[in-house]
Order: structure tokens, then C-alpha cells, then sequence
């Protein structure tokens, strides 16, 4: 107890006093009061609801708790009665939502309405890595001298690659670079949709004007345009009048131009004659700075360990990886801190997939099929090479993904010691961070097993 | 302790000192009892719930002294049981009292009066005036409705009362309205101002004799003093909002009703009122009428008009119908004067050639 402090000092108090008088006498001449102040020269100054508590304590308590708070301290030579305030007697408010923090970040979900782009996509919040350096470049290429260098500008790669991210970020660092110029951004769903809702309403024409202004547009996900004759028609035309003007266009679509099935050959053509770059699937320190990036844009620093189980645990898409930072920065507004690495293992594992039990035999089934090796081999006392290393696997899968614990694995697999199987684990586990195929046959083994 | 008391005077001191009593039997049992005390000052009774406290002389005869505190429930009972015929006497030995009322003998355990408190009275004997009980009592209890009923605010569950050059103002609001009313005082000297809890002020008000008193307070603790006993409040300690900033100096219409006229126009329109107890008031000029107007979606609307002395010009203004029935329990007036200040703007009612009130009423959004 720190008996400089009133709060706590009147809690000791209390303790003592309860025990010295009946319940009754306590709950009804103790509750509301508190000490106002603890006076320089040894006065304790104790609040009283009114003139009945303030003579019924000098007459019966006085003597009471004077002895208790001589014993806390003779540095106490005497307690005074003051009647309080009225708003003072209140109870203080508590002060649940210290952090704050806790609103919904609806914020984020703001788009400008004149040119679609959403301003959360900017190259500040843009991860680069060797995966994306190549469209990274032609997009700076492009801002540097929009409508010259590339264009039209086609970036193309699989869902959750950031080709969005890389796209309105282009469209957003435009606007603020060139402040007079029009941008505008739509998917090409949108644009069949307009297009179609214009034919309806009769207003074509308006139609092919309304795009032919800007001065950049960008084209989301056009592999939807597949088997749209009209709409492919009307893109056409809109491609050359924008091209025709040196207007930047830029594309994004998950194939190249060339594999977009179904799609007019002159729009094919016309797509792929600017410069044409993919995204290929980020490797995992990229996949490390993007977690890193991610949960540090919200305030939350996670140690390198769980940034690394992330990264490494993931599967290629980084919409999903986002979505687990975001988990996980859910988690540490709710909680207060960030989680540790068993805390985020347990939720990682439910985010990605059901929880489900699966018996040892199904994984050494899967995993000796995935080897193409017989699966009784993995009970036996052999050491040959291409069973231990499956054999290998199985335990580190059994051990990550289904928390076994060690000596059950290592009796479920033929009766090995516990400390072969953390052997093999931690084996498994320094191979992965250098080997990227080791890593790739796990990330399939896993697939096999959902 | 043996004394014995008049059945009647006993009864109807029980039903006063009871009130007082704490009614939650949570608390200190002492607390939720009466004291009956016999001693040197004769008998009296005593009870608090610490808000407030009563000590009550009762005429009697007592043979010898003591203390006995009992329930303050089963006082109660027993009193209003008593035929107002006799005596009835109470013997105290032990933890037990012997009630004899000529007929019938019960014997009442008591609960131990150590736990008693002392009924507190203001240290500062100076702010004190004299008045009549029944003056105040009157005060209390038809203002004492206009306060809050919600603690949130301890100030607007109080009545503020103030002694300033002869006169007393009691001021009640709950913010939406606002009643003042003055009285008259005999002795000109002492000046001052308190906050009573309204809840207070209407126990003490029922428990008020007719003949002279004397109020005294200091910053805490109001008492109220007559020749046969005391009664005590715990003050509000908050500051009062400076409510004459709120009362509207001009005006732009006035109306002059019968009371009669009005008290029977808003009773017919009250029935038409919404769930928002909304009425209508308008003020017309050139046909010299005030009218009430309510509508009801479930069933139906009603006007009431009713001639009236206007000066100035037409008015429209909503209210709720409970606050302007309310200025009729607060004057006896038998002409009232309604004063809007426009739109958005409070209304005021005053009693015709009544000048202690002044009744303060905001409007309903249109």
C-alpha cells in the first residue's frame, strides 16, 4: 500500500474498519465516503455525504480509525470531517476505452467518387521485391512520361499478387503529380455494365464520350471481358481514340494478353503492344516486409518471429496474408498486446483451414503417396534416403500443422524417441527458410491434406 | 421507560416520525426504526434516514425515564390499529416493550438503539427567520413537483431557496420548466440562500405544523424549528444556475385567460395529445382567442377555443400539455396571463394580481 496515495490509503482503511464493525454500521456509514486530501501536516481530510455523517463519525468513528491510521503511519496526527459536493460524491466513471482505437476503421473504406481510386493504395504502402521490381519500374516508367514510354501499360498476374495495389497507386501518385489531369479508374465489369446499361437507355454516344476524356484510365481484372463482343468492340475503339491521343492507358488482368481466351484478336493484339510485365509469386522476404508493412501501418510491431511463421505459413496470395495481419491486429486491439508465436500458430491454423482431425495414417498415406514411396516403408527401421526425408516431413506436418505432441509421433511412426522426431522437425523447419523447393512440396503436401 | 400518551396524539405522531424512517431494510435496522425517548425534555420521538431527521415532542406522562428504539413498520401498523379512545402505555425492561392499549397487551422486541444517530442542527445559529409552517408547507408542496425527478443533476432535484430583502424565493426546475414563487417574511434582517432536496422538502412539509416556526441553516443542514420539535434536512451543496438569465425581458404577445376557461380547455385537449403530449397554442390576435390544438394519429385531433385578451401580434407554439396544467396547482389566481417572447422562445404564465409567481415553460420543437 502506498500511504501517500488517498485512493488507496482509504482502501486500507476500510479493511480495517470492516473488521471492527458490524456490516450493517460499515455499509452505512462507510460507503460513500473517501479522503479528499492527505493534508502536508499530517491531517487526513475524509468526504462525508452531509452533517449526519460528519457528527456520527466524530462521535463513534473518530477514535477508530484515528488508531488505524497511527498504526499505517504516525506521520498522521489527526482526521478531519468535510462535507463534499454533491457532484463529488458520484461514483468516478470508469475509463473503459483507454486505448480507443476500437472504432471501426471505416476510414479505410473511403473512395473518391470522381476518379474510383480508393487513396488507401499508394506506392508509400507499396512492398517491393524482386517478385514485382519489374512492374514497379515500368509503373514509375509510366508516371515519369505518361502516354510515351509504355503505353498501354499490362500488368498481369494471379489474384492477391497487388496488382491492384500497383495500379491505383499509379493513378493516385498522377493525380497528385499532375493535379489539372483527369484519371479514372473502373473495372472491366463495370465497363460491360455501363456499356450495356447505355445501349439499354440509348445513349451510346454519351457513353463513348464519357471515357474518351480522361487522361489516364485504368482497366481492372479485363480478362472479364472474354466472350463480350460489343463491350470488347466499344474498348477497342475507346483504346485507339485514348491511344490515337497519347492518353496512358494501363490494364491489369491474371494472364498475359495473349492467354485471355476468347477475346477479339485485334483487342489482343492492341493490349499487348505496349510493355507487358507480371507479378510473379512473392518470395518470402518480400512476403516478410509486406507483414512487417502491414501490421506496422496500424501501430502494431510484431516480433520477427511471428512475422516470419506468417510469411512462411502462407500460401502465395497476399490479399490472404493481409487478411491474417488483420487478424492479428484485431486481436491486439482487443487484448492489448501483440500475440505471441503460439497464439498466432493457433489462429493461423483456423484461418486457413478448417480444423479438422486427421488420423496419422491419412498424413503417412498422403505424404508416402505425394513421394511415391510404399507407406509401410515409413513405419520400418530404414534409413534409405528417400524415405527419411517423407519420413521427415510427415513428423514435421504432424507436429506444425496438428500439434501432436512428440513422443505420440514418434510412436505412432513405428516406435521412435521423441527426440528423433524434434530432431526431424527442427531439421524440416531450418530447411524450409533456405530450401524453396522443400518449402513448395510442403505447401502442396498441405493442399493434399485439407 | 414507562410512559403513557393519548392514542390519538401517539397515532398521528407515529404516522408523522415514521416517514422519516429509513424505508430499505438494507441499511442500519437503528436506521429504519423509531426512538422513542422519556427524559428530563418529556417524551419524544425520533427517526432519520440520513437525509433527513424529525424529533417530535408528544404530550404525556411519564413515570420513569429511558430509551427503546422500534420498528419503524411495525409502529406504524400498530398505530393506525389503535381505536383514538384512552391511553395507551409502553413499559420498557430488557430488549422488550409492553404496549398496553386498555384492551390488549403486545409485547415488542426493540432494536438496539447504540447504532441511533444523532440528528445533526446547524452550527451557525444567525441565518435564521420566522415564519408560518403552513406558509412554507405550501411552498414545499406545490413546487417541489417542477424539480427533477433525475439525481443526474443534484441542483435541478433541489429547490433553491433564497431570503433577500424581506422576501423568500423558492426557485424549482427540471429544464424544461421552471416555477419561481415569493412570500413575504416578517423580519427584514437575515439574508441567504440553500438548496433543498425536493424529495426532502416534501417529507418535511408533510411532518410541518401551521403555527410559527423557525427555519435556520448553514451550509450543510437546514432545520426547522416549532415548539414541539424539530426537523432537519441535509442541504444540496451545488451551485444554482443563474435562472434569471433564461426569463425572456420582452414579449410580442400576451394573453389573458380565465383560469376556469383554460383549466377546462386543456383537460378536453389533453385527451387528443400524442405520445409526445404535444398541444398546440395559438395566439390570435384579431379574433381575440387562444386556442389549443392536439392531434392524435390513433384517435383523432380536437381544438379548444377560448376568448382571451390578446395584445400583439399571432403566435403559434407547441408544449407539453403536463407542464402548462402544472402552473394551476401553483396559484389560485383567478385570471392568468400567458406571455410568449416568439418562437423557440419560453412562455410565461403569471397569475393575474398574483405577483409571487412567475412559471417559465420552453416550447416543443414545432
Amino acid at each position: 500500500m502506498d500511504k501517500g496515495n488517498p485512493k488507496e490509503l482509504w482502501e486500507y482503511i476500510l479493511t480495517q474498519v470492516e473488521l471492527s464493525i458490524s456490516p450493517a454500521n460499515f455499509n452505512t456509514w462507510f460507503r460513500n465516503s473517501f479522503i479528499v486530501k492527505i493534508g502536508e501536516d499530517g491531517v487526513l481530510y475524509v468526504g462525508v455525504p452531509s452533517q449526519f455523517f460528519k457528527d456520527w463519525y466524530l462521535k463513534k468513528f473518530h477514535t477508530l480509525l484515528l488508531k488505524i491510521v497511527r498504526e499505517i503511519s504516525y506521520e498522521f496526527r489527526n482526521i478531519e470531517y468535510l462535507i463534499v459536493k454533491d457532484e463529488h460524491r458520484k461514483a468516478p466513471k470508469e475509463n473503459k476505452n483507454t486505448r480507443g482505437a476500437l472504432e471501426l476503421p471505416l476510414d479505410e473504406f473511403y473512395i473518391n467518387k470522381s476518379d474510383n481510386l480508393n487513396p488507401r493504395y499508394t506506392f508509400d504502402t507499396f512492398v517491393i521485391g524482386s517478385f514485382n521490381n519489374l512492374a514497379y519500374s515500368a509503373a514509375q516508367a509510366v508516371l515519369a512520361r505518361p502516354g510515351i514510354t509504355y503505353n498501354p501499360l499490362f500488368i498481369y498476374g494471379d489474384t492477391g499478387r497487388g496488382k491492384t495495389h500497383l495500379i491505383q497507386a499509379i493513378g493516385n501518385h498522377f493525380k497528385k503529380q499532375y493535379p489539372g489531369r483527369k484519371v479514372f479508374y473502373l473495372t472491366s465489369e463495370k465497363f460491360v455494365v455501363d456499356y450495356t446499361d447505355s445501349v439499354q437507355a440509348g445513349t451510346a454516344n454519351r457513353f463513348k464520350d464519357k471515357y474518351r476524356h480522361y487522361d489516364l484510365l485504368i482497366m481492372d481484372d479485363v480478362q472479364f471481358l472474354s466472350k463480350k463482343e460489343r463491350s470488347e468492340e466499344e474498348l477497342f475503339h475507346l483504346f485507339n481514340a485514348l491511344h490515337d491521343t497519347n492518353k496512358q492507358i494501363i490494364f491489369s488482368s491474371d494472364r498475359s494478353p495473349v492467354a485471355i481466351p476468347d477475346i477479339a484478336e485485334r483487342l489482343k493484339g492492341r493490349l499487348a503492344s505496349g510493355m507487358t510485365v507480371d507479378i510473379s509469386e512473392p518470395d518470402s522476404e518480400s512476403r516478410m516486409a509486406i507483414v512487417q508493412k502491414k501490421a506496422a501501418s496500424h501501430g502494431v510491431m510484431l516480433s520477427d518471429e511471428v512475422i516470419e511463421y506468417i510469411a512462411t505459413s502462407m500460401s502465395g496470395s497476399i490479399r490472404e496474408l493481409e487478411g491474417m495481419v488483420n487478424n492479428i491486429i484485431c486481436h491486439t486491439q482487443v487484448k492489448g498486446s501483440a500475440p505471441d508465436i503460439a497464439e498466432v500458430r493457433q489462429s493461423l491454423r483456423s484461418f486457413t483451414r478448417p480444423q479438422k482431425n486427421i488420423s496419422v495414417k491419412n498424413v503417412v498415406d498422403k505424404v508416402a503417396d505425394f513421394y511415391g514411396i510404399d507407406e509401410e516403408s515409413i513405419y520400418e527401421k530404414t534409413r534409405r534416403r528417400e524415405v527419411v526425408r517423407p519420413r521427415q516431413v510427415i513428423m514435421y506436418i504432424l507436429r506444425e500443422d496438428f500439434s501432436i505432441s512428440y513422443p505420440t509421433i514418434g510412436s505412432k511412426l513405428g516406435g521412435r524417441d521423441h527426440t528423433t522426431v524434434i530432431h526431424s522437425c527442427e531439421k524440416i523447419k531450418r530447411e524450409i527458410a533456405v530450401d524453396n523447393d522443400l518449402a513448395k512440396e510442403i505447401q502442396n503436401i498441405r493442399t493434399l491434406l485439407v | 421507560m414507562h410512559i403513557s400518551v393519548n392514542k390519538k396524539t401517539f397515532s398521528e405522531a407515529v404516522h408523522i416520525v415514521s416517514r422519516f424512517a429509513e424505508r430499505r431494510t438494507t441499511t442500519l435496522p437503528a436506521l429504519s426504526s423509531v426512538l422513542i425517548i422519556a427524559g428530563d425534555d418529556g417524551i419524544k420521538m425520533r427517526a432519520t434516514n440520513l437525509e433527513t431527521g424529525i424529533d417530535l415532542k408528544l404530550e404525556g406522562k411519564h413515570s420513569s425515564d429511558g430509551v427503546v428504539a422500534i420498528p419503524a413498520t411495525l409502529l406504524q401498523q400498530i398505530a393506525s390499529s389503535l381505536n383514538q379512545e384512552g391511553e395507551i402505555t409502553l413499559e420498557h425492561s430488557g430488549d422488550i416493550v409492553s404496549l398496553n392499549s386498555g384492551t390488549g397487551k403486545s409485547s415488542i422486541k426493540t432494536v438496539s438503539y447504540d447504532d441511533f444517530p444523532s440528528i445533526p442542527f446547524p452550527e451557525n445559529p444567525k441565518n435564521r427567520i420566522v415564519l408560518p409552517g403552513v406558509l412554507l408547507k405550501n411552498l414545499f408542496t406545490s413546487i417541489a413537483s417542477c424539480a427533477s425527478v433525475s439525481t443526474v443533476r443534484p441542483e435541478l432535484s433541489s429547490i433553491y431557496l433564497s431570503i433577500e430583502g424581506g422576501v423568500l424565493t423558492a426557485v424549482a426546475t427540471d429544464s424544461f420548466r421552471l416555477a419561481e414563487k415569493k412570500v413575504p417574511l416578517s423580519n427584514k434582517g437575515t439574508q441567504g440562500k440553500f438548496l433543498i432536496p425536493a424529495k426532502n422538502a416534501l417529507d418535511i412539509a408533510q411532518a410541518l405544523p401551521d403555527d410559527d416556526i423557525i427555519m435556520s441553516f448553514d451550509e450543510h443542514q437546514c432545520a426547522f424549528v416549532s415548539t414541539n420539535g424539530m426537523l432537519v434536512s441535509r442541504l444540496t451543496n451545488a451551485v444554482y444556475p443563474d435562472y434569471r438569465q433564461i426569463i425572456p425581458k420582452e414579449s410580442i404577445v400576451e394573453a389573458v385567460v380565465l383560469r376556469k376557461d383554460l383549466e377546462n380547455a386543456l383537460k378536453r385537449t389533453t385527451i387528443f395529445s400524442d405520445t409526445f403530449q404535444k398541444i398546440r397554442v395559438s395566439f390570435d390576435v384579431k379574433k381575440n382567442t387562444l386556442s389549443f390544438f392536439a392531434r392524435n394519429a390513433d384517435i383523432g385531433e380536437s381544438t379548444e377555443t377560448l376568448p382571451a385578451r390578446i395584445t400583439g401580434s399571432s403566435l403559434e407554439l407547441s408544449f407539453n400539455h403536463r407542464y402548462l396544467s402544472a402552473v394551476l396547482a401553483l396559484t389560485n389566481a383567478e385570471s392568468l396571463s400567458l406571455t410568449a417572447a416568439g418562437i423557440g422562445r419560453p412562455l410565461i404564465i403569471r397569475g393575474v394580481g398574483d405577483t409571487s409567481l412567475l412559471y417559465l415553460v420552453s416550447p416543443m420543437n414545432q
